[in-house]
């Protein structure tokens, strides 16, 4: 199943496949043009910001055929292999050449500790990395933390304005925040036809729908959602399992092709390149900070930066919600905060009734895991999984 | 894998010592007793602002001294079985995950047929308050779990990264605290202090005295500031009088009794056995040749180890960073002026000093030539995030100083992932090859 022939077809999603083959093209074009690219790690730094800044904003993302010979000199071994391999294509001075600055947030530990090894390699003049900044937000819902959260929206600004070289004015923060918001409504108008009665959109398909958008104008990737979603509405209803993905970030298809493929259709997920990335809007109403930390702090939680008690309540909403079936719980190696999560989250989904399966301390890529179709298809076929 | 049993016992010569786990014993039956009672008691993280509890006369006990208890009883192996019969996974976290452990284990507070107890001490009481601070993914998460066991209040304070990144932050510290972090993490801070203080109110009925603070604080300055005259007494002896095996367990109890006279009065007496020892000419190891720094925590399940090299080579362990963080890293003076915010320059450097190049490093450097450090041993967590600290950092600022640095990844709290014979011969290797020769 995976992406099908009718969405190659479609001249829209062509187009957002061959930009998500080809992250680098956009970035490229800009930076030929003399425009300004912002490479972002970690998953909470504002586009809105970016943009309004006149810059592009790409998301880092990992080659996993690269050799990692920078990153097992500088970082330990027990890192998210995904983050990783990001690492390399930063050190290797990728990034020097695809993006004029790198704004990390603090999305994840492992990501802190990339960020402060950076800061300490630009120190040191140790290989060619760009100008970086960190986002150091605070994700526990409390008012002090949200106060604190503006006074980082608020330096973010300042770095970003000395980047650009020019004053971001509320008003472009405003239209930035509505070119944004535009293009969360129409992804979740598209996420509509993967979780109704009727599936009409493969897990595959809107990992690529999804994804395009970390790495293409804002106002080009909506157009083409818009008319993907309004194409898709005639696609092949697709059948099987309804399986909901909970865990590790997926940069590529091949997990989601491997889960198709045996006649299942992944519905929803809640890592940063699915359903999590478009969940919530700013909401204009607000002063333009609180909008942006309103949006960053309170959307769905993140598996690293929430509570078991918060994740058993999210992955029960968003199960509910994707009408799922089945929900696969798949962890890299070294990714471990989840783990703290899942007996909780598996005993929910039992009381539930949701059958589930657990795919820990999973090697990267998924193609590093030779068992994984076999117990997959065990998994799909009604056998009770916990691997790793 | 070496049998625990076989393990020889690590030889201590201070009174201090002694006097520190005897006390620590005395007052846990006395928290027993406290919380039997049923006073409010709060288990919390070693990064936690424990000051504030001890100036409400709340009281508690720290994760990191209770995993190292359990470590020293050798209960961890039966409660990472428990963590993976319920469903956990049993190779993660270890150090912080050795309480909720315990907390499934339903003979924590049982005795066998001869009336001996089960649990570590006769168990970790029901605490009624959990805090802990973010520093790490999974930190909040197990704090939330065991809370949950226990049935204790939940409370979680942040974690902010400094921008400001000093060199020497060891000489800014105590006195100069305010320049040595970004404004407005401090002003943070204190702002979360004083929340933490509105819960622990409402928790426990107990009113914060401000007053009680600055005693809390002034008897620190005091315990600390004899760590930091044994920690010079040590650079400046050689041979030593004392070893790490002395010095991290007479400092890490009594510096989660920090606060208060007794913890002052240990420091001090310490100070002035481990002077006469050095007075009269009387070392831990007569034929010391070679020093060396421990980098890492504590061995706990297999102290000897540290002894192991002394004997064949005169290799002696002077160094860890237990006794030299009470040097540098907790005294914070002009107290009077905001207690508050001179607590809050202490609780929220200890993540940097500890974990963040070039902070760690820069240290690490400066203490080696202090104490004329031969060689490095750095045993690095293998399952711990918030113990990852930019190993080549610190390995490549040692190195480049000409300290060889012998960087190895062990769990120091759990001896089922431990060697005793691999790592011995790792050590030995280490030093026929890189500090002999050197």
């Amino acid at each position: 199943m995976a992406i099908r022939k009718c969405a190659r077809e479609d001249p829209a999603f062509s187009r957002l496949l061959q930009v998500y083959e080809h992250r680098e093209q956009t970035a490229q074009a800009w930076r030929s043009a003399g425009k300004k690219v912002v490479a972002k790690l970690g998953f909470d730094v504002p586009d809105e910001m970016v943009i309004a800044a006149g810059m592009l904003p790409v998301q880092v993302y990992a080659d996993p055929d690269q050799s990692l010979e920078k990153t097992d000199t500088y970082l330990e071994f027990a890192f998210d292999p995904l983050v990783r391999h990001q690492f390399e294509k930063i050190v290797d001075g990728t990034y020097q050449t695809q993006a004029d600055f790198l704004a990390i947030s603090n999305s994840t530990d492992v990501v802190i500790r990339v960020f402060l090894y950076l800061r300490e390699m630009r120190r040191q003049g140790l290989e060619q990395i760009p100008p970086v900044t960190f986002l150091d937000w605070l994700f526990t819902r409390h008012r002090l933390y949200q106060q604190r959260n503006e006074l980082t929206v608020q330096m973010f600004w300042q770095q970003l304005e000395q980047w650009s070289g020019q004053p971001i004015t509320e008003a472009a923060l405003r239209e930035a925040m509505h070119l944004c918001n535009e293009n969360r409504q129409a992804l979740r108008t598209m996420q509509a036809l993967r979780r109704g009665e009727t599936v009409r959109i493969t897990g595959c398909e809107a990992l690529v729908i999804i994804g395009a958008g970390f790495f293409m104008e804002k106002q080009e990737h909506t157009a083409l959602v818009r008319q993907v979603t309004a194409a898709a509405q005639q696609w092949d209803p697709v059948s099987g399992v309804r399986v909901f993905l909970t865990g590790s970030a997926q940069e590529d298809t091949q997990l989601y092709q491997m889960i198709e493929e045996l006649g299942a259709v992944v519905v929803g997920e809640d890592h940063d390149w699915g359903d999590r990335s478009f969940d919530r809007d700013c909401n204009p109403d607000y002063p333009v900070v609180r909008s942006l930390v309103d949006r960053y702090m309170l959307r769905e939680f993140s598996a690293k930066k929430a509570f078991v008690s918060q994740r058993v309540d999210a992955l029960l909403r968003q199960v509910a919600d994707s009408n799922a079936q089945a929900v696969l719980f798949y962890n890299h190696i070294y990714e471990e905060a989840a783990s703290w999560d899942y007996p909780s989250q598996a005993a929910a989904l039992r009381n539930a009734g949701i059958p589930s399966a657990s795919f820990a301390k999973m090697y990267y890529p998924v193609t590093a895991n030779p068992e994984l179709p076999d117990a997959l298809k065990k998994f799909l076929q009604g056998e009770a999984i916990c691997h790793g | 894998m070496a049998e625990h049993k076989n393990l020889s016992k690590a030889r201590k010569r201070l009174n201090a010592t002694a006097q520190a786990s005897a006390y620590q014993k005395q007052w846990f039956q006395g928290l027993q007793a406290r919380v039997a009672a049923g006073e409010d008691f709060c288990y919390l993280n070693a990064d936690v602002p424990m000051e504030i509890l001890r100036a409400m006369d709340i009281p508690f006990v720290v994760n990191q001294w209770w995993a190292s208890i359990c470590g020293a009883k050798r209960m961890t192996a039966k409660y990472f079985e428990l963590l993976r019969q319920a469903g956990y996974r049993d190779d993660l976290c270890s150090y912080c995950a050795t309480a909720f452990a315990e907390s499934l284990d339903p003979d924590d507070h049982s005795f066998d047929a001869q009336g001996n107890p089960l649990g570590p001490w006769g168990g970790l009481p029901h605490p009624t308050l959990a805090i802990t601070r973010l520093t790490c993914d999974c930190q909040g998460k197990i704090f939330e779990l065991f809370a949950k066991n226990h049935g204790a209040a939940f409370y979680a304070m942040e974690n902010t990264v400094p921008r400001k990144v000093p060199l020497n932050w060891w000489e800014m510290a105590p006195y100069d605290w305010e320049s040595l972090y970004d404004t407005d993490r401090l002003d943070a801070a204190v702002e979360e202090l004083k929340e933490l203080i509105r819960f622990l109110e409402i928790k426990t009925g107990k009113m914060f005295d401000i007053n009680a603070l600055q005693t809390v604080m002034d008897n620190v300055n005091e315990q600390e500031t004899w760590y930091g005259k044994i920690r010079d007494l040590i650079a400046d002896s050689a041979p030593v009088p004392v070893t790490v095996v002395d010095t991290i367990n007479a400092v890490m109890p009594a510096q989660w009794q920090r606060g208060t006279q007794w913890a002052a009065e240990h420091a001090k007496g310490m100070y002035e056995e481990i002077a006469e020892l050095q007075a009269r000419g009387d070392p831990a190891v007569p034929g010391e040749r070679y020093r060396l720094m421990w980098l890492g925590r504590g061995l706990w399940h297999d102290f000897s180890f540290y002894q192991n090299f002394e004997e064949k080579y005169g290799a002696v362990f002077v160094w860890s960073m237990y006794l030299a963080m009470g040097a540098d890293a907790y005294r914070r003076y002009h107290v009077e002026e905001d207690p508050l915010r001179a607590l809050a320059a202490r609780y929220i450097g200890m993540e940097d000093f500890l974990h963040m190049p070039p902070w760690n490093a820069q240290w690490f450097l400066h203490e080696a030539i202090h104490n004329r450090i031969d060689g490095v041993v750095y045993m690095v967590p293998e399952n711990c995030m918030q113990a990852v600290e930019g190993s080549f950092f610190i390995k490549k600022t040692l190195e480049d100083a000409g300290i060889p640095v012998l960087l190895f990844k062990a769990d120091p709290v759990d001896p089922r992932k431990w060697n005793r014979e691999n790592m011995t011969a790792l050590v030995e290797s280490f030093l026929e090859e890189r500090v002999i020769k050197k």
